[in-house]
């Protein structure tokens, strides 16, 4: 079973109030860090722990500049075998974009693989995009929000999907095809320090992405950034004891959590 | 697998002095001198079991061969950390420090937040002459509980025209803890960037707010010859030399409670007492086991960031309430874990908890 | 004449509310809204869209993209290519839509929760909603979108009369490469509250553990799931597996509903990705007001009494 992984590597805004600049033209992330997509981490330990019992390799694949390459460095200490680096200074707003060339470089490179596996979404554009768009043009089966892997077995996958409040789908899924990995499907080993140095000694494959970018442009554009709605700190209640209460069971309808 | 604690494993005599000395043992699973013997034998240690161990450091001090057990079991948590089979909780704080750079993934551009509350402003150590860096320490860059200390120290050293800088979201961890959960890989990264940043800026002595990061900066910090101090040091001395004096008495029963770093670790017991011994009105009182034998508040060696399954009794409780039973108003302490745990117990027995700088705060 | 392809979602035999806002999306668009259904005795209001295609597929084979593609390349086939596609940002509508986009090579916008209609803008969730990427076509043509639920659905409008119903035929509902084998309820070995949409959280300031049970029957109602803070947990007033905080477990819940916590910075960086948190405390000046959207100033067990009061009522 060889598997090829999507990892991206992402900034982490978790606690960040976001600063647009540029005229609504951008969005400072210079001195946010930066590290693997949250869904991507159980994505590869997800495509490992097959390979680990099963045999075979984990390919993983990353688009952006030289930074990204840390996140091949994880990949691999976390047990892929390859790491893919597609060089692009500027990562295209379209996923289109992006799919495009990651499928060129699957066909052109003969890259082998009996699934692709990514996270879900990434925690910087959401798109939730890339798995679906890749499985569509390469006209495989997909599935998405797969919640548990429960048989690899010859020739076809038995996933668990997950639907909404709590309930789920099983689906058999014929190889090759596209898993898009949702988080909480595993529990993603630490990778020490020392890990990812032993892991700087494998070396990694660099493509210019353009190369493989085969003229697709993109098909939407991002033409400018907008901070939402302003919501400030904690609306405190006031009133009487009733009121307060009654407007709390209304919040608690309009989340949804309670009918 | 043991490495470079083998030889010193092979020369324990068992006598248990470790064990009688260690804040974990007894109540327990951990058994510190059985982790000893059976790494002189080489078998397994259960996965669970070394991160009951608070790093207090005492059997290491107390230990007649030289051993060092706690550093044994930091070669254990070291082999687990390799194989990725640790608690989530402290995988947690690893990933977070790795990214972050500090174990509670607050973001890194708001490290320097806290000095912005101040009413004066605290420059850039680059910007001092005497490039005296006050390091602030995770927990007390982000805790508003503990955020206090570095705002409190740094009030008091302005008052008394001693100049000082920080680095702000420049700073990282110091990695103490990082070092003792087993994750020395990741702890030689925080000391490369730290001290690399104390370089490009020409830092000449650093102020610690936090016994940990003082120790790790002071004694761990290989090849670094910048002077490494305690805050409490530098405000026993300003009393000595009647550069700060206090304006108001603090008529109230104090109990001063040791911090393992800062205490039986790095040997500062009077300073913090010549602080609070100078107070005019405060009764200043002695737990039975203080100073050397100071019992650990359980807040070191990762256990923030981590609890054992286990139900039993804490110190922190046992503090408390030989504290009350000796007819203490007030807790005093010098370290923030200290003052975290100490805490939580002390407010359900209607007993304050007070980091010495807050202390000062009322006097001066 | 310009229509938008509505794919819906039907869930167990129910037409799922999110459907609105794909509706509401479409007629803020400005287009006729063609809706795509399973088959199913399930109610539709009709007089807000203005033609219904109905697959004749089963519930479970519209979950599947593989034959969904097959659906769409047929209704395009025959009512020409819509202006906009549109699904709902669901588990399934996601797989649906961006499968689909892959397949036709069409453009994508997910989770959109906004739309300038004179621009032709929309808008576009980045980095859990800090900001909104605002996009557009670049050229011309038929385009994509899931649509985030609650967004739309109030430019739902009523047409005055029921939309016919068309049925598509030759839909295969079953095909090779992917198949539905069962719907599975999320397994319940013991408590999970990392799951849990809503909980019910308990800090010391509920007092005693003779509180507990009164508490959990509040939840029972509310069908919320009972958490606590360290203290409550080290007094054995709950078990461990119900701690939220840096040692215990990290929670995402739609609702935190914090009932006597103070919010140590423990508990809560276990706690504050939270989408909405409600705290309830006497103390004014506890931190948790800090990170909390909604805030009681008051005793939690008085509130406690009160709402199931209003519950029970």
């Amino acid at each position: 079973m060889n598997i090829v992984v999507f990892a991206k590597r992402v900034a982490a805004t978790q606690e960040e109030e976001l600063r647009i600049t540029g005229d609504g033209k951008a969005v400072d992330l210079s001195k946010i860090p930066f590290k693997m997509n949250d869904w991507d981490n159980y994505a590869v330990e997800e495509a490992v722990k097959i390979v680990e019992a099963k045999g075979g390799t984990v390919t993983a694949i990353t688009i952006g500049n030289q930074d990204s390459d840390e996140i091949l460095r994880r990949a691999i200490a976390m047990g892929a075998k390859d790491g893919f680096l597609m060089e692009t200074v500027e990562v295209s707003d379209d996923p289109a974009v992006r799919v495009e060339a990651i499928s060129n470089l699957l066909n052109k490179e003969n890259i082998p693989f009996d699934a692709v596996f990514t996270g879900v979404q990434a925690e910087d554009d959401q798109f939730a995009a890339t798995g679906g768009i890749l499985a569509g043009k390469l006209g495989i089966p997909y599935a998405s929000m797969v919640i548990g892997i429960d048989a690899v077995e010859e020739g076809h996958f038995i996933v668990r999907r997950e639907l909404e409040g709590g309930l789920q789908e099983r689906i058999k899924v014929k190889i090759p095809c596209v898993l898009s990995i949702q988080s909480g499907i595993n529990e993603p080993r630490y990778v020490s320090i020392m890990g990812i140095r032993k892991a700087s000694k494998v070396e990694r494959k660099t493509f210019k992405f353009n190369d493989y970018r085969a003229g697709q442009e993109a098909m939407i554009e991002l033409v400018r950034w907008s901070y939402p709605e302003k919501k400030g700190g904690a609306k405190i209640l006031t009133g009487e004891m009733d009121g307060i209460c009654r407007e709390l069971l209304g919040i608690l309808k309009e989340k949804g959590v309670y009918q | 697998m043991y490495g470079e604690n083998i030889k010193r494993v092979m020369t324990c005599i068992q006598c248990g002095k470790c064990t009688g000395s260690c804040p974990e043992s007894g109540k327990t699973p951990f058994n510190i001198r059985m982790i000893i013997r059976k790494n002189q034998f080489q078998s397994d240690i259960e996965e669970y079991i070394p991160w009951y161990c608070t790093s207090c450091g005492a059997c290491t001090i107390r230990c007649p061969r030289d051993v060092k057990p706690s550093e044994v079991v930091i070669g254990i948590r070291s082999m687990f950390v390799e194989e990725g089979q640790i608690p989530t909780q402290i995988q947690k704080a690893l990933e977070n420090t790795f990214v972050q750079k500090n174990p509670w993934g607050r973001a890194r551009t708001k490290r320097g937040d806290w000095s912005e509350k101040l009413d004066f402003s605290v420059p850039h150590v680059s910007e001092t002459l005497s490039k005296r860096l006050l390091f602030t320490c995770c927990i007390q860059a982000y805790d508003p509980r503990c955020m206090v200390i570095p705002q409190n120290i740094a009030k008091i050293m302005n008052s008394c025209d001693i100049e000082f800088g920080i680095l702000g979201e420049e700073e990282a961890c110091c990695g103490n803890e990082i070092r003792r959960i087993g994750e020395g890989g990741l702890f030689e990264e925080l000391l490369e960037e730290n001290k690399a940043m104390f370089k490009e800026y020409g830092v000449q002595e650093i102020v610690t707010l936090s016994p940990h990061c003082m120790n790790a900066l002071k004694k761990e910090y290989e090849g670094s010859d910048i002077k490494v101090v305690h805050y409490t040091e530098v405000i026993a001395g300003l009393i000595n030399e009647g550069r700060l004096k206090y304006k108001k008495p603090y008529p109230r029963k104090v109990i001063y409670h040791d911090p393992c770093f800062l205490g039986k670790q790095n040997g500062i017991f009077d300073e913090p007492r010549e602080i609070l011994g100078a107070i005019d009105g405060l009764t200043l009182l002695e737990f039975t086991r203080s100073r050397e034998v100071s019992l650990c508040c359980e807040g070191g060696g990762g256990r923030m960031f981590f609890e054992v399954e286990t139900q039993y009794r804490r110190n922190s409780e046992v503090r408390v309430e030989e504290a009350l039973s000796k007819g203490a108003e007030v807790i005093a302490t010098a370290c923030p874990f200290c003052v975290m745990t100490l805490e939580e117990k002390a407010v359900e027995k209607g007993l304050q908890v007070k980091e010495l700088s807050e202390i000062l705060m009322e006097v001066i | 004449m310009s229509y938008a392809l509505i794919v819906s979602e039907v869930r167990r035999g129910q037409f799922d509310e999110r459907n609105l806002d794909s509706i509401g999306f479409a007629n803020l668009a400005g287009k006729a809204a063609y809706l795509l259904v399973p088959q199913g005795d399930y109610a539709i209001d009709k007089g807000s869209v203005d033609l219904i295609i109905d697959t004749g597929l089963t519930e479970s084979a519209f979950l599947n993209p593989l034959v969904m593609v097959d659906a769409i390349t047929k209704v395009i086939d025959t009512a020409g290519m819509p202006d906009l596609i549109v699904f709902t940002h669901s588990s399934s509508g996601v797989e649906l839509a961006t499968y689909t986009a892959g397949r036709k090579a069409l453009p994508i916008i997910t989770d959109v929760s906004g739309y300038d209609k004179n621009e032709a803008i929309f808008y576009k969730s980045y980095y859990s909603d800090k900001v909104f990427g605002q996009f557009r076509k670049a050229k011309e043509g038929p385009v994509i979108v899931t649509v985030r639920s609650g967004s739309f659905r109030e430019f739902v409008s009523d047409r005055g009369k029921a939309a016919d119903t068309k049925a598509l035929e030759g839909i295969s509902g079953s095909v090779e490469g992917r198949e539905f084998i069962e719907y599975v309820e999320e397994a319940k070995t013991g408590v999970d509250i990392t799951k849990a949409e809503f909980l019910l959280s308990l800090g010391r300031g509920i007092g005693n553990k003779d509180e507990i049970p009164v508490y959990e029957e509040l939840a029972g109602i509310l069908k919320a799931t009972i958490s606590g803070s360290r203290p409550v947990i080290d007094k054995q007033w709950l078990p461990k597996e119900r701690q939220v905080g840096t040692s215990g477990k990290t929670v995402k819940p739609k609702v935190y509903l914090a009932m006597g916590i103070s919010g140590a910075f423990q508990h809560i960086a276990g706690m504050k990705d939270s989408d909405c948190i409600i705290a309830v405390n006497k103390d004014p000046d506890a931190p948790i007001f800090q990170y909390a959207h909604y805030g009681i100033i008051g005793d939690a067990n008085k509130v406690r009494d009160k709402l199931k009061d209003i519950l029970k009522g």
